[in-house]
């Protein structure tokens, strides 16, 4: 028995060296290493164009790691201050709170000057001034990626909605003119990213979500915004609480779903499904908002970093401004404007939201520092009262309440 | 006097000693040490005492106390309703397999494991879509017309069947192998003498496999009270967050969106830890007294 | 244990029944109780597990078609063809590669340290032995949410991230695994070694040939544990691997979901799923007859 034991115990050790000695050791000084938490389909489109950028022999390769888990990752890595990547894509909303603690090298003077094409005029502007925090540029974008409204062609037809279409923006209450229409089983609209669409309307009715620094959760506009979108729920339009409102858009159930930019891929997979993509809805005609965040590079404070790497980025970054045509295959914007505005990109369904300014301008990413909290209170909170399980006010004082409680405890913690 | 130094519990108790206290002991006092700080996981924790600790047990008014005892109280409805099933089912179905007349026995043992192997996200996906009113069972062949996910006492219903069908397979396979070592003849002179079968179950069966009832007990409870997949894939806390378990919670606390709180968290976690200890404990005392 | 059966059976008062007639009745009723329960048990448990597989042979249209269907109107073979083509960012045989050594690894790694470790904390007499268990097992329930940063760090100390050394040792220091063969040591009757003792044989004689063979199935039914929770595990690796030619098969299925944390191509992850659990089943099925064989521990006693 001890023999065997033996045996087993010096052979697993051996396997495991050889395992652990063959790993990693690759040379770190001419690789670029890049962290994207582009899981599923979007990080192939990812992989392909890190591919092409290094089949062009670059000085310095990119290696691209996809993580499940990356802003967990990116915490242990600066914990420990080993291992952080020298280039990392991060979302919008994360740039305010990762440059008030110091975690962010700003790209102003380090990679910018390294190619004078990237700019800000070469960029959708608020996908720019995002990364832009008191006039130091921390980011390049890659995206503009939204919460939008997809639509059924057939069931508009059938119930004669196509006229909602015609301007562009589909109102509230020409959603609440098919009350009674619809046959058994089908509904107007699903809820699909309902915080984001929340978020939307507070834009849609010219308010904010804070006021002088100030969360404004518990105000009129948030009032205001949850009974606009609790109407269409209340006429028994929009698909049950607790179905997968995704899936019934998708067997044909629902005229219209706000899901996001990068469903279209989704949705095509799904034969017979014959649909198009126009803006959330809004409680009024003159305004309408595609609650947005984007995909920045970013670079996490690294003392290893060289100049030649951020040479290497630089010139990366360009080769993505002018070669990221295979992110239009994600469903996203892209935020090049050499790419959204070439006559290939038109192909692509969600070149209706840069087709003209107004488009543009509606593409809204919140920049508020604590917006995140806010957007948690938001999804927390929100199919409860839109379905009417609980009292709007009392709420509304509670998930204020919420946001308070969160940045008391972060803000402090950051000093 | 000299006396020979034993150098046995060095060696049978010592390797692991070193590794618990390296991989265990070590975060785990750092996991406490956090709980007296604010924390954000990216800069240093700063030191604030018991501040934690008063928000969450005595401060009515602070969301952290509300999410604390609403979590709380979650969590001990999940225990309440899963850890009895988990004992009862898995221990009935090795008795039923002890059955000598009962044939295929590693077929329907493999049937009732399998399930324990299947990823959350996967075991998750499956379940919904058989509760889905359009596309599942519930809704098709039973004509339920309700959401599940959505209403009480539906949402805790799915959350205990997939918790049951991924979580009997472990304690089925220790009763089995804890029974298989319970002497035949036991039985066969219990029945000779006349012995019903609930009383050869209770006189033989239960008292001879004591020392796994007790494990079994302790460590499903401990297990249920760390919960948090199948709540967050099944209905997300929802209806008005009465299935949102603690660890959901602290979760989101330490690694939601924005700034992580982790200290709040820790804090969280360390009281959820003295719950689980004193409830194990209590266990483990009770069933070992009343055993013995 | 089998001694308190024993007794169990001396003290209750002897009644005069027609022990035999009755007994047989009951074993044939308690067969088909026993039946009854087995099966509506094995449908309910099983019919989930066909819709998961035949949801891996349905396209996407199909999955969203109103209407249960156990099996696919039309099988497709598509999803498993996406996922064994795309060998760039999912290279998922790889995965399972990595799992099998991973798991491998540390299953006998496991199974070496839980068996000395359960002998110590039940044959070896020390001072403070039970509380110095109750203490580590104690510490062990506390839920470890923020330790991964910790963790992190000392595996990287040690430098082991992004090796397969952070996924295999780190988890040797459970307890769960000790308590429940130190439960099954306490089973064992003490006379047994206590005699061997007295002749004459090493601690490690007796653990090796006593105590070692008896405790087998329940050996085997922890590394079954240890195995399927290495196989399992996904948020640790994640923190662990970078590489993803290197990651465990779960970690790796993570990298299925769409950036929002959903699975949208439905067919593809059950697919997925389903060839993640082939080689834990297999050792599940290898593994059963072994756990359950018969030891009889009675007739030690009176041998």
């Amino acid at each position: 028995m001890k023999k065997k034991f033996g045996v087993v115990l010096a052979t697993v050790m051996m396997l495991t060296t050889v395992l652990a000695g063959c790993g990693g050791k690759d040379d770190s000084s001419k690789t670029i290493t890049f962290w994207t938490p582009l899981t599923g389909d979007d990080g192939a489109y990812m992989d392909q164009i890190v591919k092409d950028y290094n089949a062009t022999n670059p000085e310095i390769k990119v290696k691209h790691v996809i993580t499940a888990d990356m802003y967990t990752k990116i915490s242990t890595v600066l914990a420990s201050s080993k291992g952080v990547p020298d280039l990392a894509i991060i979302h919008a909303d994360r740039v305010p709170g990762f440059v008030k603690q110091g975690v962010l090298e700003s790209m102003q003077d380090t990679v910018l000057p390294a190619q004078p094409e990237l700019k800000a005029e070469n960029y959708l502007p608020q996908a720019w001034n995002t990364g832009n925090i008191d006039g130091t540029q921390y980011t390049v974008p890659l995206d503009i990626h939204s919460n939008v409204m997809y639509y059924n062609k057939d069931l508009l037809k059938k119930y004669n909605a196509e006229s909602f279409l015609d301007d562009n923006v589909v109102t509230i209450d020409e959603m609440l003119s098919l009350q009674g229409k619809l046959d058994e089983g089908d509904y107007v609209v699903n809820d699909a990213l309902l915080g984001w669409v929340i978020l939307a309307q507070i834009q849609n009715l010219g308010g904010d979500i804070q006021a002088d620094g100030k969360p404004a959760v518990n105000s009129p506009v948030f009032k205001q915004a949850f009974e606009d979108v609790k109407k269409i729920a209340d006429a028994g339009l929009m698909t049950p609480f607790g179905e997968d409102g995704y899936l019934m858009f998708q067997s044909q159930n629902v005229l219209f779903s706000t899901d996001g930019t990068w469903s279209s891929t989704a949705h095509a997979g799904v034969e017979g499904l014959n649909f198009g993509v126009t803006n959330i809805y809004s409680p009024t005609a003159d305004k309408f908002t595609n609650r947005s965040s984007s995909h920045l590079f970013a670079m996490l404070k690294n003392d290893k970093r060289t100049d030649e790497k951020e040479v290497g980025i630089a010139n990366f970054l360009e080769y993505v401004r002018t070669n990221s045509m295979e992110w239009a295959k994600a469903g996203q914007n892209v935020a090049s404007n050499v790419v959204n505005q070439s006559p290939e990109y038109q192909s692509y369904m969600q070149s209706f939201f840069t087709s003209n300014e107004k488009e543009i301008e509606s593409l809204y990413i919140y920049t508020y520092e604590y917006y995140p909290y806010i957007a948690e209170a938001v999804d927390t909170y929100c199919a409860d009262i839109v379905r009417g399980n609980v009292d709007l006010d009392e709420t509304l004082a509670t998930m204020q309440k919420f946001v308070e409680d969160k940045i008391a405890e972060s803000s402090s913690a950051a000093k | 006097m000299k006396k020979k130094i034993n150098w046995a519990p060095a060696f049978f108790v010592g390797p692991h000693v070193i590794l618990f206290a390296v991989f265990i002991l070590l975060p785990t006092i750092y996991g406490i040490y956090a709980s007296f700080t604010k924390w954000n996981l990216m800069s240093d924790p700063v030191w604030v005492g018991f501040d934690n600790y008063k928000a969450i047990l005595f401060d009515g008014k602070s969301t952290f106390h509300t999410q604390f005892f609403r979590g709380l109280k979650n969590t001990l409805i999940f225990v309440g309703l899963s850890v009895p099933l988990l004992i009862v089912i898995p221990l009935m179905v090795a008795v039923a397999l002890e059955h000598k007349k009962v044939k295929m026995k590693s077929l329907i043992q493999s049937i009732l494991y399998i399930p324990g192997l299947i990823s959350i996200s996967a075991a998750a996906l499956i379940w919904l879509l058989i509760f889905n009113k359009q596309l599942g069972i519930t809704g098709n062949l039973f004509g339920s017309q309700i959401a599940w996910p959505a209403n009480q006492p539906y949402a805790w219903i799915i959350i205990i069947v997939i918790t049951l069908w991924g979580g009997i397979g472990g304690n089925m396979i220790i009763y089995r192998a804890s029974l298989s070592g319970v002497a035949q003849e036991l039985y066969e002179s219990a029945e000779l003498d006349g012995a019903g079968s609930i009383k050869r179950f209770t006189s033989i069966t239960l008292p001879s496999i004591r020392f796994p009832l007790i494990y079994t007990f302790v460590m499903t409870t401990a297990g249920a009270f760390n919960v948090f997949g199948q709540p967050l894939m099944m209905t997300d806390g929802g209806p008005r967050q009465s299935t949102h378990v603690l660890m959901m919670y602290i979760r989101q606390l330490a690694f939601g969106n924005g700034e992580s709180i982790a200290g709040m968290a820790s804090a969280m976690a360390v009281l959820l830890g003295l719950v689980i200890l004193v409830i194990s404990a209590l266990q483990y005392y009770v069933m070992n007294r009343n055993a013995t | 244990m089998s001694n308190q059966a024993v007794n169990g059976l001396d003290n209750r008062p002897v009644v005069n029944r027609p022990g035999k007639v009755k007994g047989s009745s009951n074993i044939s009723i308690s067969k088909y109780v026993s039946y009854t329960f087995l099966i509506i048990l094995c449908v309910i448990w099983i019919i989930p597990v066909i819709f998961g597989i035949s949801t891996s042979f349905r396209s996407q249209t199909e999955v969203v078609s109103s209407g249960f269907r156990l099996f696919p109107e039309t099988w497709v073979f598509e999803n498993y063809v996406t996922i064994l083509n795309n060998t760039s960012t999912a290279p998922i045989l790889r995965w399972l590669g990595n799992s099998l050594f991973i798991a491998t690894s540390h299953t006998i790694l496991v199974v070496i340290v839980i068996s000395i470790t359960g002998f110590g904390y039940t044959r070896i007499n020390f001072k403070g032995r039970d509380t110095l268990f109750f203490t580590l097992l104690g510490i062990s329930f506390f839920p470890g949410v923020v330790n991964l940063i910790p963790s992190y760090k000392i595996i990287d100390s040690f430098g082991w991230v992004n090796t397969s050394w952070a996924m295999i040792i780190p988890g040797l220091a459970g307890m769960g695994n000790i308590f429940l063969v130190r439960q099954f040591m306490n089973g064992i009757p003490k006379e047994l070694d206590e005699s061997a003792k007295v002749d004459g044989a090493s601690d490690f004689r007796i653990f090796a040939q006593i105590i070692l063979p008896l405790v087998k199935p329940i050996l085997i039914v922890c590394g079954l544990f240890s195995f399927t929770g290495s196989w399992n595990d996904f948020l640790w690796p994640v923190i662990v691997y970078t590489d993803v030619d290197k990651m465990p098969v779960t970690a790796g299925l993570l990298l299925l979901q769409d950036i929002y944390g959903n699975y949208r191509m439905i067919g593809q992850l059950m697919g997925s799923a389903i060839l993640a659990i082939i080689p834990t089943l297999l050792l599940f099925i290898f593994a059963q007859k072994y756990f359950v064989q018969s030891i009889n521990l009675n007739s030690g006693i009176k041998g």
